[in-house]
């Protein structure tokens, strides 16, 4: 897999189609996001597969964000997975990076992984490497569903109480680009205080996931505290796909969430 | 435009996580845990997640400041290590070794980290030796 | 005509100024019950103000009942400034709604 998308990034380089390529580099015995900008220097080159599948994601789209804002005319190439990908088709949309500045190589990620993941497209529309595994449905949002209202309220609670309040999840989050977040407004909650506001701190959190979580898992790679975030952000994603009837990243990028309510049918 | 990631560790205590400080043009932009670092496998606390605006905050003390008549003001490095040997010494003297604690920083190196308790204990004669992450 | 008066009227310019956050702020700082009132829809002044609100309440309504808090705690309802007498039925309505659930868990919790 690492020696074909080897020879697409240097092929787009050689050609000067893109400036850079950010993807994962393997260096010092880690393995970390990187910027290619040399075509003939791809070593360490990887796609994050180190022990086990997907064990070194990184939030590229993140920084991609960051170097099309630094340079607001060049073209970089990125390594996408299906997260990645519906992550940019909801950036595109939301007019956070142009897409003519960016060219997405893609891999598709092995079954272990999706299955991990429950992923409902763990392949971007278009790869260079991987075959497409079979999705996966949320098991863990059902499981949750089974439960009595106060058995869920008790799971939260505790789930919860758990946070140390890092920051992290939103820290990580490809999709959140606020540059002022409701989180540290001291309107909204008592920041800077701990423990961290239960459970509204997270439920405001969930809530603003509305529309933009990709189901990336990130969140609940980079909790210090285990929190199963992502259980609560899958759920978000099915509640607005029931509202809007859209997925955030599933569709075209051209065509944004359907957030033109008006006229639609309310069934309220 | 330049971009690039550094690994590095994370200065903040004793755990030493593992994490990459995004570089932008000769500027720290942002922090991202290190995923592979058996350390912290990819999270960190909310001081590390913060770790790259200490670098370049305009409070960072660039050059040794006295006390005098109440006010911080700049001085030479001779003459604040000439007046702090003076007042170490005299304190010692009046009150012993042991009136006289020494704090260390994290934020430097472990050599230097090496220097000031071996400054604590040769020199002067205490143990009395702490840091900011003895967590 | 009186409606009760463990009610707490906070006036906005429009419903659909009532965002997710400040409703669970609101929940969060021990109220048992949040009552959305706002214009009738199709009649909004500022076009779609009522309809965003219908649909954040629907959503956290959802999120609520998926974290273990009754989404009978949250209740949206339409009423225009001349219709006094409906608002003080389902201002009681809701009042005893949320009687019948009893204090909010996030204010028993501790």
């Amino acid at each position: 897999m690492d020696d074909k998308i080897k020879m697409k990034v240097q092929e787009l380089l050689q050609s000067g189609k893109i400036k850079g390529f950010l993807g994962l580099r393997e260096r010092h015995g880690q393995v970390g996001p990187y910027l290619f900008t040399d075509g003939d220097d791809l070593e360490g080159l990887v796609v994050g597969d180190r022990f086990k599948p997907g064990d070194s994601r990184y939030p590229l789209n993140k920084q991609l964000m960051k170097i099309t804002r630094g340079d607001p005319s060049g073209c970089y190439g990125v390594l996408v997975r299906g997260c990645d990908e519906r992550g940019l088709k909801t950036l595109f949309g939301s007019g956070q990076i142009k897409s003519e500045q960016v060219v997405p190589v893609g891999i598709a990620c092995p079954q272990d992984l999706a299955d991990a993941c429950e992923c409902l497209k763990p392949y971007p529309d278009e790869r260079v490497a991987g075959e497409a595994a079979e999705p996966r449905s949320f098991a863990t949002v059902a499981k949750v569903e089974a439960m009595e209202l106060d058995e869920r309220f008790r799971l939260w609670l505790a789930e919860f109480s758990k946070c140390i309040k890092c920051y992290g999840c939103r820290n990580i989050c490809p999709m959140c680009y606020c540059s002022e977040c409701t989180l540290e407004n001291k309107d909204f909650g008592d920041i800077g205080s701990l423990p961290a506001e239960n459970p509204v701190f997270h439920l405001t959190r969930a809530i603003h996931m509305a529309g933009r979580c990709i189901d990336c898992g990130l969140c609940n790679e980079v909790c210090p505290a285990d929190i199963p975030l992502r259980t609560l952000y899958k759920k978000i994603a099915d509640i607005v796909e029931e509202e809007f009837h859209c997925r955030p990243g599933y569709g075209s990028p051209e065509t944004p969430p359907g957030l033109n309510i008006r006229g639609e049918e309310l069934k309220h | 435009m330049e971009y690039r990631t550094v690994l590095t560790t994370c200065t903040y205590c004793g755990c030493g996580c593992g994490l990459y400080l995004e570089v932008m043009d000769g500027r720290l932009v942002g922090t991202i845990p290190c995923k592979t670092n058996p350390v912290n496998e990819g999270k960190l606390c909310v001081k590390g997640w913060n770790v790259h605006e200490f670098v370049q905050s305009p409070k960072r003390l660039t050059r040794p400041l006295l006390r005098k008549n109440r006010e911080l003001t700049p001085v030479s490095w001779d003459e604040a290590l000439d007046f702090t040997a003076a007042r170490l010494r005299e304190i010692k003297e009046a009150h012993g070794s042991d009136s006289i604690a020494f704090l260390a920083s994290a934020k430097v190196t472990n050599e230097e980290n090496y220097l000031i308790q071996k400054f604590a204990r040769a020199a002067v004669g205490t143990n009395n030796v702490d840091h900011c992450a003895r967590l | 005509m009186q409606y009760p008066p463990n009610l707490r009227v906070v006036r906005v310019m429009c419903s659909g100024m009532v965002s997710p956050d400040l409703i669970l702020r609101v929940l969060s700082k021990g109220a048992d019950g949040v009552l959305v009132v706002g214009c009738h829809l199709g009649e909004c002044h500022y076009l779609e103000g009522n309809l965003m609100a219908a649909k954040r309440v629907a959503m956290l309504k959802k999120l609520l009942a998926f974290s273990g808090i009754d989404p009978g705690r949250l209740r949206v309802d339409w009423l225009s400034s001349a219709e006094a007498p409906t608002f003080v039925r389902v201002a009681t309505e809701f009042i005893e709604e949320i009687r019948a659930l009893g204090p909010s868990p996030l204010r028993v919790k501790a």
